[in-house]
């Protein structure tokens, strides 16, 4: 109220008792005695007391006060059935906290911007080559240098490499993952640093050695020290000076420790797998630069023939980092979605029963001249008030499953086929999310708030009283609104749980598929030679070979190692890829401007024995095929049934295409790997020895019967004792790498499974609700058929009948509902197709025995109605 | 719970009496007491208004801000209230009073044709 409200009623007293000293005055005046005179004031005056209520009320906002009154008399309602309330806000919490949590992650995945200028028009440029298969794959250095110069699509183009360093000079030898840029980077990216500065334009040779720490990385080895800046660390046996520090809101845009700039020459020679993001125009749009590009790459290929049948592939960044993810997160919000939908149906359900119960309560109000507004209002303020009951306690269940959540969730999840990972940011219920959950939970109050309004107030007043004293009934039309009800909740939860059964099916066959090796007990760790420093000892191919032969022999001899072997890419890791093209010897060459391509691994001699692969035909390598001897491979059973179909390929030559090295000797074929993932197709592969092959990066497979944690001390030990200052990283077991390759259908799977199991609860529940309350309203007719002589196993059938048959009505809407929205799973499902009738008839089974015993328990109740008890009461 | 056409009459007395206070009003300053007898005194006693009811009614205008309040000095040298007609008050009653002599002419109409055809 207003200060000048405030004044006025305060002087209000005053008023009135001069007001009636006046008029009393003048009584007096008029002869009366004084006493006489004070009673006629105040008579003429009325009732003081109402006129001050009376001013009060001109005052306040009336309308204010009846919400008051108006949620009072709700709060006090729903106490009055606290079962009711308590199971309407569980249902509602269950359904908005699993939206909650959901839309959480999808908040943090697919609607977050990166922080990064103008980040919708940043592109990522890959080069294709369809005619070899190669449907995206990084440029070369060459590449960038030509579009840069020539592309007009875009303001700026820049350049980056992920790679791994080594950092030593303080403590154990750490290997750590850095981006190494063009110094465009900072105005590329429009980022300012936390600390110090990044790269300037011309930083680009090799002797400035300046690196740029990334925040965690800041965090961890110096403490958040400020004084960072200037100091200088050693990577990769070279001596680097600090000169900033990355802000922490670009750690999900750069996930690495170090930033480095690219040198100069280096960029020349750099042959492939580079990333290229380019900035479009303002006004290009994707498709523009697409033909641009497509048209400078054949322009390009006339200097330079090793770009013949090229093209390019444009994809926005924002869409490029989550187009893997994007498929199992739409599922999983159309998944929460309908199981929203089927609480909202359940607790309307409740809600019509409850104002059912009330109707006499209600006819009573309405024939007091109760307006049908303010009862809409209170109907509705009654399922808002329990809406956001519900919303709070599903938001308190939300922030508890995204904690379980992001326990579950890996940050990171790799992409099959391209040695890449999506990182995922944090989940966390961040103000946009509150809003969402403010909103559902408002939207739902207002859906499953408005139907039992319809309901109740068209009824008729009159009909309503004179039944009262019989219980009350909702006619038809609330029994039509109930029945709806019903078979929407059936249809939803059957969507819900095909959608789970086709996921588990899918998940159990993938769990089951042989990866072509053994997996269990198997250790993994990689090390890199730290070539790249000046002073170090393994620059000559020889030496690489011969560490890691001691190495190798260092570890074979720890107690517990059953067997252990190097091999330049553990399957499954997507740690690396190594693809060429070949030619094979003895065959014609292919038609020009097609290529013959394999993937290459450099294996020691017992990798196929560690890891449990076959050997086919022919050997394996042993320890005299190494440089001094002839060149040997050997290949896998897709290679030799792709290029070879019933040849025999053992004693024929393979050449790597367009290199001096010498054509190798097919010496033996071993069982095919699942390289790139559990559901992916094997790959044509060739392994060569490492000897004859030696490579600065190695992976270690060890073979142990020991539990992996208690022979790793151990195992690194062992690899210490050759080398004290070598970094190990990526220490997995072999089971982490096969989850880590399977999260994203996991964590569908998972959340699925919950939902399902939720959506069928709830379904149950409202199917119990319905018959149970259609056996309420017709127990009379009950009552009379059993005194007709009627047999409790025909009361059973009859009530069970009625429920059945909305739920097969729901089932057959939900099958036709399936048959649509399965196809948004076609790329999550592994063997198993996405309208496997055996699923859809199991889950059509289950939904139907879930309903007979949600039915069959009010069924019961009503078949065991004593007749005389009805019928007295009538 | 109150009902409609409960509501209705209120407003309607209500409505009366504010067009009263605005039309005594007019004549110039007055406060609570003066108000009440003038209304009284000028309707030759027809109309018997609870004077307290006047009290919600004049805040209910200064509210709409037809009139306004101001302290000054009762004929008994007593500190009171006086309540003047504002600007937007002046157009009010204009328009109030036409409105209710088209209501009263329409109602007499009414009132003797029916005598008429008696």
């Amino acid at each position: 109220m207003k200060r000048r409200a405030k004044q006025l009623l305060n002087d209000l007293d005053q008023e009135i008792r001069e007001h009636i000293e006046l008029a009393t005055q003048e009584n007096i005046d008029r002869g009366m005695t004084p006493t006489e005179a004070r009673y006629a004031a105040l008579r003429k005056f009325g009732n003081v007391t109402r006129v001050k209520e009376d001013a009060r009320e001109v005052w306040s906002t009336v309308w204010l006060e009846q919400l008051g009154q108006d949620i009072r008399y709700t709060l006090r309602q729903l106490r009055k059935s606290p079962g009711f309330t308590a199971i309407a806000i569980l249902t509602l919490a269950l359904g908005v906290g699993a939206n909650t949590a959901i839309f959480s992650l999808v908040n943090a995945v697919l609607l977050q911007h990166l922080p990064l200028r103008a980040s919708n028009r940043l592109v990522v440029i890959w080069i294709s080559n369809l005619k070899n298969g190669w449907s995206r794959i990084g440029p070369a250095g060459q590449d960038y240098l030509d579009w840069k110069d020539q592309a007009q699509s875009f303001e700026d183009l820049f350049l980056f490499e992920h790679g791994t360093g080594t950092v030593t000079g303080a403590g154990q030898p750490e290997q750590v993952s850095g981006l190494r840029v063009t110094t465009n980077f900072a105005d590329f990216f429009g980022v300012r640093p936390l600390l110090g500065r990044y790269f300037r334009l011309d930083e680009t040779s090799a002797r400035h050695n300046l690196v740029v720490l990334c925040y965690a990385y800041w965090q961890r080895r110096y403490a958040s020290s400020p004084s960072v800046l200037g100091q200088s660390m050693t990577l990769n046996g070279e001596v680097y000076t600090i000169i900033g520090v990355l802000p922490s809101d670009l750690a999900t845009a750069f996930p690495v420790d170090v930033v480095v700039p690219f040198d100069n020459d280096w960029l020349k020679r750099a042959d492939s797998d580079l990333g290229v993001f380019g900035r479009l125009r303002p006004n290009v749009t994707l498709q523009q630069a697409s033909s641009e590009m497509n048209e400078l790459i054949r322009r390009i290929a006339q200097q330079r023939p090793d770009r013949k049948d090229y093209g390019s592939v444009l994809v926005p960044l924002e869409s490029a980092r989550v187009e893997y993810i994007r498929p199992a997160l739409l599922l999983l919000l159309v998944a929460v979605g309908c199981l929203l939908l089927i609480a909202c149906a359940n607790v309307a359900n409740l809600l019509l029963s409850h104002a059912v119960g009330r109707q006499r309560e209600i006819a009573a109000r309405i024939a007091l001249g109760a307006g049908l507004g303010r009862l809409t209002r209170q109907f509705l303020l009654e399922s808002t008030l329990l809406a956001l009951a519900g919303g709070i306690s599903g938001l308190l269940l939300a922030f508890w499953t995204t904690y379980v959540l992001a326990r579950f969730i890996p940050s990171r999840i790799p992409v099959p086929n391209a040695a890449d990972y999506v990182s995922l940011p944090s989940i966390h219920i961040s103000a946009p999310v509150l809003v969402f959950t403010l909103l559902i939970s408002l939207l739902t109050g207002l859906l499953f708030g408005l139907l039992p309004v319809f309901q109740t107030l068209r009824f008729d007043v009159n009909a309503a009283l004179k039944e009262a004293g019989r219980g009350s009934s909702s006619g038809p039309r609330g029994n039509r609104t109930r029945a709806t009800l019903v078979i929407v909740e059936s249809a939803l939860a059957f969507v819900l749980v095909v959608g789970a059964g086709l996921m588990v099916q899918s998940f159990s066959r993938l769990l089951q598929t042989n990866p072509g090796f053994n997996s269990s007990h198997l250790l993994t760790l990689r090390i890199k030679l730290p070539n790249d420093a000046k002073d170090s000892p393994y620059k000559e191919p020889r030496r690489q070979a011969a560490i890691f032969q001691r190495f190798l022999t260092a570890v074979q001899a720890v107690p517990g190692v059953q067997s252990a072997a190097f091999t330049e890419i553990v399957p499954l890791s997507q740690d690396d890829m190594d693809m060429a093209q070949f030619v094979i010897q003895e065959e014609p060459p292919p038609p020009p401007g097609r290529h013959l391509a394999s993937d290459f691994r450099d294996v020691t001699p017992d990798f196929f024995h560690t890891m449990g692969i076959p050997l086919v035909h022919g050997r394996v390598f042993t320890e005299h095929d190494n440089l001094n001897s002839p060149r040997v491979v050997l290949i896998d059973e897709t290679f030799a049934q792709r290029f070879f179909r019933d040849q025999n390929p053992l004693g024929k030559h393979v050449q790597v295409s367009d290199s001096t090295r010498p054509p190798r000797e097919i010496i033996g074929i071993v069982g095919a790997v699942l390289d790139t993932g559990l559901d992916q197709r094997p790959r044509p592969t060739i392994y060569l020895p490492s000897l004859q092959s030696p490579d600065q990066t190695m992976s270690l497979v060890v073979r142990t019967a020991l539990p992996l944690s208690s022979i790793l001390p151990a195992i690194k030990n062992a690899i210490w004792s050759v080398d004290k200052d070598q970094p190990i990283f990526n220490v997995r077991p072999m089971d982490q790498i096969i989850s880590s390759v399977t999260s994203a259908q996991r964590v569908a799977f998972l959340t699925l499974v919950v939902f399902a199991f939720l959506a069928l609860a709830l379904a149950a529940v409202g199917i119990y609700g319905v018959t149970s309350y259609a056996v309420g309203q017709r127990i009379h007719e009950i009552g009379v058929r059993m005194a007709l002589g009627a047999q409790r196993s025909d009361i059973l059938r009859l009530v069970i009948f009625h429920g059945m048959k909305l739920v097969s009505v729901g089932v057959l809407i939900g099958l036709l509902a399936s048959l649509l929205v399965t196809r948004l799973m076609i790329g999550l499902l592994f063997g198993v197709s996405a309208t496997d009738p055996l699923t859809f008839a199991a889950v059509a089974f289950l939904l139907v025995c879930v309903a007979l015993l949600a039915c069959h328990i009010p069924a019961r109740r009503a078949s065991r109605v004593d007749p005389m008890v009805i019928l007295r009461y009538e | 719970m109150s009902t409609r056409e409960e509501k209705g009459r209120i407003e309607l007395l209500q409505g009366t009496l504010d067009l009263l206070i605005l039309r005594t009003l007019l004549l110039g300053p007055a406060h609570g007491h003066a108000i009440a007898k003038a209304i009284e005194f000028r309707s030759d006693d027809v109309l018997q208004v609870e004077q307290g009811s006047l009290y919600p009614a004049l805040h209910r205008l200064i509210k709409r801000g037809w009139i306004s309040v101001e302290d000054g000095t009762s004929e008994n040298n007593r500190h009171a209230k006086f309540y003047r007609l504002t600007a937007k008050g002046r157009k009010q009653l204009a328009a109030e009073t036409t409105k209710w002599e088209q209501l009263a002419g329409a109602i007499a109409r009414i009132l003797r044709a029916t005598e008429e055809r008696e």
